[in-house]
């Protein structure tokens, strides 16, 4: 783990080369591109000039303090000992070359050529590779770049969209937004016109996918305060309907996967009761039924009728 | 900082002596306070790293024990990047989440942009996947995996046992936003896939870096393959409710109008439990007609859930 103070050595010394062919940056600029606030570059500024390969003047990092309390701007003088930055450490050269292998799956083919001429440039300058390898879901490559041509080129779309939780299926106009993964499931968010809202499209769900002529009407950029933050995809709230359940061992792996909450009570050395939240009774009822004889519902009652009313609709079809 | 500039600039070998000279700090120091100041300051740099080599000046002489940094192997050499490359370098670097390595891929960017690769990430538009590693142990086992460090820790399996593995690292392979561990486990003798959220403790080496070689053509890929659902070798035909079983419906190969109200539906699959337990979900909207190990499958699921009736 990088400690704060290595992580601030590796800042200041990111920045002595980086502010030299970058005079007169504006310390907002500085804040964002190093991510640590204003206050914090400052702070920054003040150790650099303590520093510098000698202590006497000219050996000394010098700040034009002048043009940093008149303008916010900086720049760096005595510091031509330090003219390049360090080369990546491994840590730096893995996360990029990782995120790249990332990107690179869920890339189409132009997009790419552009990652392996950059992968190969990166593993080529550190002399290193990462252990690591990341998987994507699989979706319909012709729907995926379908939704990325509408997006690069700021069109409408027309989606054919499966609903899991209601079962149906829909048609609907959207303003292509972004593309993005969240928890392992590829997701795009857009314009939703039938809802007049934004919605969130699981890729695996989208059946069809048509790009029309249409300039987008409410791009992400113009629908100020309009989140389509993902972490709202799917968030408990007091309002959420859940079931308490009996887990088999079987059936722990449920745990895991829906990130149910285990509670005391089962009263069953085999069994593991949980809480487990739903977006709808239904959805409950179809999780139930799947792993029907590994779950057992404690409650809601009306779970309960569900289950065994549609298991018996269904063995009635078969005559059984 | 300043033993960094100092040996930067100085590009040759500096005597302890002279170093201790040049920097105020060291010189004020008592001199068993200066040692442990050296010594600290070249670990940490070390750590970042900035590789110190020691030596002489004049190998003629028995001279005193030198130290330097040869500015060619701590610099970042010259890359050159297309408009194409530098727009998807810059965005790797969103793909982290904070708690993980957005830190490094922001400080790689940084350096990249030091030496003038111009990175505008609106000359591309991707999707945007995102990668996180909450898992405490992904830090450790990352360093060890690099680094080819033999690791030891206590693994929670699935059925809850716990017991300490003693493994040869491979790599890490992100599958549907978990992060598993492939490697050699020492006392089983076979490779073993662990997941990292499962391990519950601290991550110990029990050897040397370098002290083991990953074998020629392993492909985590592989050892993970039972995360991955099996190509379809089976063929079923159902009888689903016109516009319901989406999910089913969308995975069909083929799908015919019976009669208004009904639609037969074939679809390939690999493993009976799985469509099994998706075809029982439907409840009557669906019902198999061929094979029988299915029907009498989704039939002994059905079984069940009315056997629930209290």
């Amino acid at each position: 783990m990088t400690t704060t103070s290595s992580q601030r050595l590796i800042r200041m010394l990111a920045m002595v080369p980086y502010l030299q062919s970058n005079a007169g940056v504006p310390v907002s600029e500085l804040a964002a591109t190093f991510g640590v606030s204003e206050a914090q570059i400052t702070k920054d500024l003040s150790v650099l000039m303590m520093t510098g390969v000698g202590e006497y003047h000219g050996e000394l990092i010098d700040v034009d303090l002048g043009a940093l309390e008149r303008d916010g701007v900086v720049y760096l003088r005595d510091a031509d000992f330090m003219p390049r930055p360090l080369t990546l450490t491994t840590r730096e050269a893995s996360s990029l070359i990782v995120a790249l292998r990332t990107l690179r799956q869920a890339a189409t083919g132009d997009q790419r050529k552009a990652i392996d001429g950059a992968l190969a440039k990166l593993e080529g300058a550190v002399g290193a590779s990462a252990p690591v390898d990341v998987h994507l879901p699989n979706v319909d490559a012709g729907i995926k770049d379908t939704i990325l041509s509408a997006l690069s080129r700021g069109h409408q779309l027309d989606l054919e969209y499966v609903t899991a939780a209601r079962d149906e299926r829909t048609r609907r106009r959207v303003d292509p937004w972004r593309v993005f993964t969240e928890q392992g499931q590829l997701y795009l968010s857009a314009w939703c016109h039938r809802a007049v809202d934004v919605r969130t499209f699981r890729l695996d769900r989208i059946v069809a996918a048509e790009e029309t002529d249409l300039p987008v009407e409410r791009s992400r950029e113009s629908a100020e305060g309009e989140s389509d933050i993902p972490a709202a995809l799917f968030t408990p709230g007091p309002d959420t309907p859940f079931a308490v359940l009996d887990l088999e061992p079987e059936a722990l792996w449920l745990i895991d996967e829906y990130q149910a909450e285990v509670v005391e009570g089962s009263g069953d050395t085999e069994r593991t009761r949980v809480r487990l939240y739903g977006s709808d009774l239904g959805w409950l009822r179809r999780l139930v039924l799947r792993n029907a004889g590994l779950v057992h519902v404690v409650e809601p009652r009306e779970l309960a009728d569900e289950v065994v009313a549609q298991a018996r609709a269904a063995l009635a079809a078969y005559d059984e | 900082m300043n033993l960094f500039f100092l040996l930067l600039a100085a590009n040759q070998y500096l005597t302890k002596e002279q170093i201790r000279e040049s920097i105020a700090d060291y010189r004020d120091s008592t001199p068993g306070a200066f040692e442990r100041k050296f010594e600290r300051d070249k670990d940490e740099l070390r750590e970042l790293g900035i590789a110190i080599e020691t030596g002489s000046r004049d190998p003629y002489f028995d001279d005193e024990v030198g130290y330097r940094i040869r500015r060619d192997e701590a610099e970042l050499p010259d890359l050159s990047f297309t408009r194409e490359e530098a727009a998807v370098i810059g965005l790797a670097a969103q793909v982290w989440d904070s708690a993980s390595l957005a830190g490094e891929s922001a400080t790689a960017v940084v350096k990249l942009k030091s030496i003038g690769v111009d990175i505008d990430t609106d000359a591309m538009r991707m999707v945007e996947p995102r990668l996180s590693a909450h898992e405490p142990s992904f830090d450790a086992v990352l360093t060890a995996a690099t680094r080819r460090v033999p690791i030891a820790f206590s693994y929670r399996k699935a059925d809850g046992t716990e017991s300490r593995r003693e493994v040869e690292p491979w790599g890490l392979i992100s599958v549907r936003d978990r992060w598993y561990l492939g490697g050699y486990d020492r006392e089983r003798r076979a490779p073993r896939l662990f997941r990292l959220s499962r391990v519950t403790s601290d991550v110990t080496h029990v050897g040397e870096a370098g002290s083991y070689v990953v074998p020629e053509g392993v492909n985590l890929r592989d050892l993970a393959d039972a995360l991955f659902p099996a190509p379809p070798t089976e063929a079923a035909m159902l009888r689903v409710r016109a516009g319901r079983a989406q999910s089913l419906r969308r995975i069909a190969e083929h799908v015919e109008s019976i009669d208004e109200v009904t639609d037969r539906v074939s679809v390939r699959y690999a493993s009976t439990r799985v469509l099994a337990g998706e075809i029982a979900s439907f409840g009557p909207d669906v019902v198999v007609e061929s094979p029988e190990s299915l029907r009498a499958a989704v039939i002994a699921r059905l079984r069940a859930a009315v056997k629930e009736e209290a």
